[in-house]
């Protein structure tokens, strides 16, 4: 039995998703022993807010056939909300220090976050995606991509019309001694927001898997006539569908408030790292997007030590063409739909 | 009368394929529609089945004006559709296929009852409950596309080419399954391009040519008139 | 009708008019952007600043809507590819002291290879995939631009020899127009010839094409080639107009601004981007300086008219042209609309 599973754990290996993902930990063991175990956490807490941003990315993808380009205004949109949520209380704290908002106040802004992004997602779907749906579907990939291009556009010149194009960010969320794991210092905020993702995607994943909501859209996304003719109504999927992916989103955005403060174009970076999660990890897939989040936090954070900070988009952006050029449906690629010309 | 169909007009586009197509099915009958490749078969039961929103004409179910509704909204009514490109999800498994059949039953145990006898009818389903479908043989997907539409429990079960690319053998036993289902209650409306077959195993046939109902009458009747002997059996 | 003593009617005017592809009122509409600068209050030079931004973003439109309205691949990476010939132009002047009319074409060519490049490498790509690509290559070739500052100075720019020794705009302005109108004379040339149904084919059914006996590898590869030239030529015109060359042009942002005036212009038409990009343009740029206390108020009437002409009417204004202004009753309106028909 035991030499059974051995082999069959030598094949798995041999595979692409084995052999990268064994690559990639051999590669994050010896960076961290050669700099720093600050390294690792650094590499962690981006890995876990890129993998809540990827798969709402890789939802919207694989569902609804959206490729989304204004992903990162929902991000902006959560960090925005955080934002606006949590300064009265931190006000309030600074005046209550014993509060119980002391520790539940950000969570009442993250979860803010999560909430402004659903509903920014369920206004979206209301006002542009569903239009474009029911007037036409011919040549919807590219139709749709356009339009999400115009709703990044107009979200990012709202936020900077309405809000000011300055930084709006906090100091922290969680205030005290940063905690000590393996001799390195981590401030609670990162802490907590790793713990968040993890939390949030462990979740997600037992909800697609085990409910009938979330089995119902994979349904959707694996044959929609399929879907519709056993009675799902498509319609409430594609609403919760994108209602759910920007909540994802825009939860990231908020519990990163305290590393990246909410402005105009914050989304940007969040939204180039999580596509090239998502060109890495194949679609539709969301264990694969969380292992490809980590993988692509780790050449970020890999290139930032050792090429220097500004190449982060240089060096992942080159080796994510390189995949698309040898393996174009992705490390992890799912064989149901293929990133190939027909 | 469980379905009745009246001057229904519909198409894909501008492009009009069905013409005042009127049909009626009695409760557990079985209804085969039989037609050469193109004359509207499948387009009339995407039509009933609210894949295709018609332009005209009424679709009645159970007293019921169904006209327009959409695909599931259709499927809530109790009318379970088994298309020809079967439109399976095929990442996913034959036993989880099988309970998004039952998608429109919101209690487990019903569920379950459903699973248990569409096991006893498919054992080949039973054995492969882990396996994705899409892994599967083209006979054993069409055995799971006939399963998952009965999982839902219909009242009418809409059929489309059962047959399309299967091996003789194969054709029979799904034919055979078909039969079992008659016999527990259900209504089938059965589209085949297999005239011969089809007009042995209904009760009652429609002869579909150009988007129009050329003839209707008892499936033995129809299988002797000379012009279906003509031009469909070529004798 | 009438078609044989048409036939015999054309006269060399009208013949010439047809090889120029040009309609009377499209002769009639480039001798008033000739003009232009001469009628008050557009001989201001401010006002001829905005109006070869226009022209720029106009021919930009045109190569832009070469690849995406007949290949149906979005370049969205071609902002990038003009700042690569932008550079190389810069580069070439400052350093190898070539003249800039020359190093303009240098800079062509250059894109050009760069287009080669990635039309290769998109080829087996499906449309969005596609357009990942060109994104991925856009971002990594601005990074290169930011970080490569021993030779470009990075995010503080190039210093750049303007084509024409004077402070006035005008001679700026003429090019312009002239470049806009050989941008599309050339593009128009090849959609016309035999090749132009090729790329249509191509950008309908990649298979169809493929088993009508049309060979996609070399039409794709030759159209990213070509338009990527042309943006590499424009890219050098802006280096040498603005005197300034900072990566920012080659933003992912700018890129939308050139697909938003080819969409809203209409795709697959090219004179519509060309047509449209002068006006739109010009009052963008007007909102923008008269209300700048409103900061993206413009860029949010841009974003809205996108989302507007995706949803509702995705023909653009060259299909609205088409079929509404097109055919009017009167004959010699109509002649002025669509010239003598050969």
């Amino acid at each position: 039995m035991s030499k059974h599973n051995m082999s069959v754990t030598l094949t798995w290996l041999k595979t692409a998703p084995g052999l990268s993902i064994v690559i990639s930990i051999a590669v994050a063991v010896a960076a961290t022993i050669d700099a720093g175990p600050y390294l690792l956490v650094n590499m962690v807490v981006t890995g876990g807010m890129l993998a809540l941003v990827a798969t709402g990315l890789t939802l919207m993808l694989g569902v609804l056939n959206i490729p989304m380009f204004a992903h990162g205004e929902y991000f902006m949109i959560g960090s925005l909300t955080a934002y606006y949520i949590f300064t009265p209380i931190s006000e309030f704290i600074l005046e209550h220090p014993d509060s119980w908002l002391v520790t539940f106040g950000p969570f009442i802004a993250i979860i803010g976050a999560l909430i402004g992004g659903a509903i920014a997602g369920v206004i979206s779907e209301k006002l542009v995606f569903g239009p474009l749906r029911r007037r036409s579907t011919d040549n919807w990939v590219m139709n749709s991509f356009l339009l999400t291009v115009g709703v990044s556009v107009l979200l990012i010149n709202l936020h900077q019309l309405i809000f000011g194009a300055d930084f709006k960010g906090i100091v922290g969320y969680w205030q005290g001694m940063p905690i000590s794991i393996a001799d390195v210092y981590v401030s609670k905020d990162r802490v907590m927001s790793f713990l968040i993702s993890a939390v949030i995607v462990a979740l997600f994943y037992l909800f697609m898997t085990y409910t009938r909501t979330g089995m119902a859209i994979r349904a959707v996304s694996q044959d929609i006539t399929g879907a519709e003719i056993v009675g799902i109504d498509i319609e409430k999927i594609v609403l919760l569908t994108i209602s759910l992916a920007c909540a994802l989103a825009a939860v990231a955005g908020g519990s990163l408030l305290f590393m990246y403060p909410s402005y105009p174009t914050v989304g940007l970076e969040p939204l180039y790292m999580a596509w090239f999660v998502v060109i890495l990890s194949g679609l539709g897939n969301i264990l694969g997007a969380v292992a490809g989040a980590f993988m692509v936090a780790l050449l970020k954070v890999i290139t930032m030590e050792y090429v220097g900070a500004g190449w982060d988009f240089v060096v992942p952006s080159a080796l994510i063409m390189l995949i698309l050029i040898f393996k174009p449906s992705g490390i992890f690629g799912s064989d149901v739909r293929g990133v190939l010309d027909k | 009368m469980l379905l009745e169909v009246k001057n229904l007009n519909a198409g894909y586009g501008y492009l009009q394929i069905l013409r005042d197509v009127s049909l009626h099915i009695d409760k557990g009958e079985y209804v085969g529609i039989v037609g050469p490749n193109g004359a509207g078969k499948s387009t009339t039961m995407k039509t009933i089945a609210g894949l295709i929103s018609p332009m005209s004409g009424s679709v009645v179910f159970n007293g019921e004006d169904i006209t327009g509704l959409s695909g599931s909204a259709v499927a809530k009514k109790g009318i379970s559709f088994v298309s020809e490109e079967m439109n399976l999800f095929v990442n996913m498994t034959v036993q989880e296929n099988l309970y998004m059949g039952a998608y429109t039953i919101k209690e487990k145990h019903l569920q379950n009852e459903r699973l248990e006898f569409v096991f006893e009818l498919f054992p080949r389903l039973a054995e492969r409950r882990k396996q994705l479908a899409g892994t599967m043989s083209g006979g054993e997907r069409k055995m799971l596309a006939i399963g998952r539409g009965m999982m839902s429990n219909p009242s009418l079960m809409l059929v489309d080419e059962p047959s399309f690319g299967l091996a003789p053998q194969l054709t029979t036993s799904v034919f055979a399954s078909l039969e079992v289902l008659i016999k527990t209650g259900v209504t089938i409306l059965l589209v085949e391009q297999n005239v011969t077959k089809t007009l042995a195993v209904t009760g009652r046939g429609y002869v579909l040519e150009n988007g129009k109902i050329g003839l209707e009458g008892k499936s033995a009747d129809l299988a002797e008139d000379s012009y279906v002997k003509k031009v469909f059996l070529g004798v | 009708m009438d078609t044989t003593t048409n036939d015999l009617n054309m006269n060399l005017f009208d013949r010439v008019l047809d090889k120029l592809c040009l309609t009377p009122i499209g002769l009639a509409g480039l001798i008033l952007l000739l003009i232009l600068p001469f009628i008050p209050p557009f001989n201001q030079e401010y006002m001829l600043r905005w109006l070869i931004y226009c022209g720029f973003i106009a021919a930009m439109s045109v190569g832009f809507d070469f690849t995406a309205g007949f290949i149906n691949i979005v370049n969205f990476g071609y902002m990038a590819v003009a700042g690569t010939g932008g550079y190389t132009s810069a580069l070439l002047v400052l350093n190898a002291g070539l003249s800039p009319w020359i190093a303009m074409l240098a800079g062509g060519v250059s894109s050009a290879i760069l287009g080669l490049v990635i039309g290769m490498i998109s080829l087996r790509l499906r449309g969005i995939f596609a357009a990942c690509l060109s994104w991925f290559f856009g971002l990594a070739v601005m990074g290169l631009a930011i970080k490569m500052v021993w030779l470009t100075r990075g995010p503080l720019g190039l210093r750049v020899p303007r084509l024409f020794e004077t402070e006035s705009n005008f001679p700026f302005y003429f090019l312009i127009v002239i470049l806009v109108y050989l941008t599309y004379l050339i593009c128009k040339w090849v959609v016309r010839s035999k090749m132009g149904l090729a790329f249509q084919a191509i950008g309908q059914n990649m298979d169809a094409a493929r088993t009508s006996g049309i060979d996609p590898v070399f039409y794709r590869v030759f159209n990213f080639t070509m338009s990527c030239a042309i943006a590499g030529v424009l890219g050098g015109f802006y280096a040498h107009f603005y005197g300034i060359l900072t990566p920012d042009m080659m933003h992912t942002s700018k890129t939308v601004e050139v697909l938003a005036v080819a969409y809203i212009g209409g795709r697959g038409s090219l004179w519509g981007g060309a047509v449209i990009a002068f006006p739109f343009i010009f009052l963008m740029e007007i909102v923008r300086s008269t209300l700048s206390h409103l900061p993206g108020l413009n860029l949010v009437i841009y974003a809205l008219v996108l989302i507007l002409v995706m949803i509702y009417y995705p023909g653009g204004f060259s299909y609205f042209y088409d079929t509404h202004i097109r055919q009017p009753k009167n004959r010699a309106l109509r002649y002025f609309l669509n010239g003598r028909d050969a």
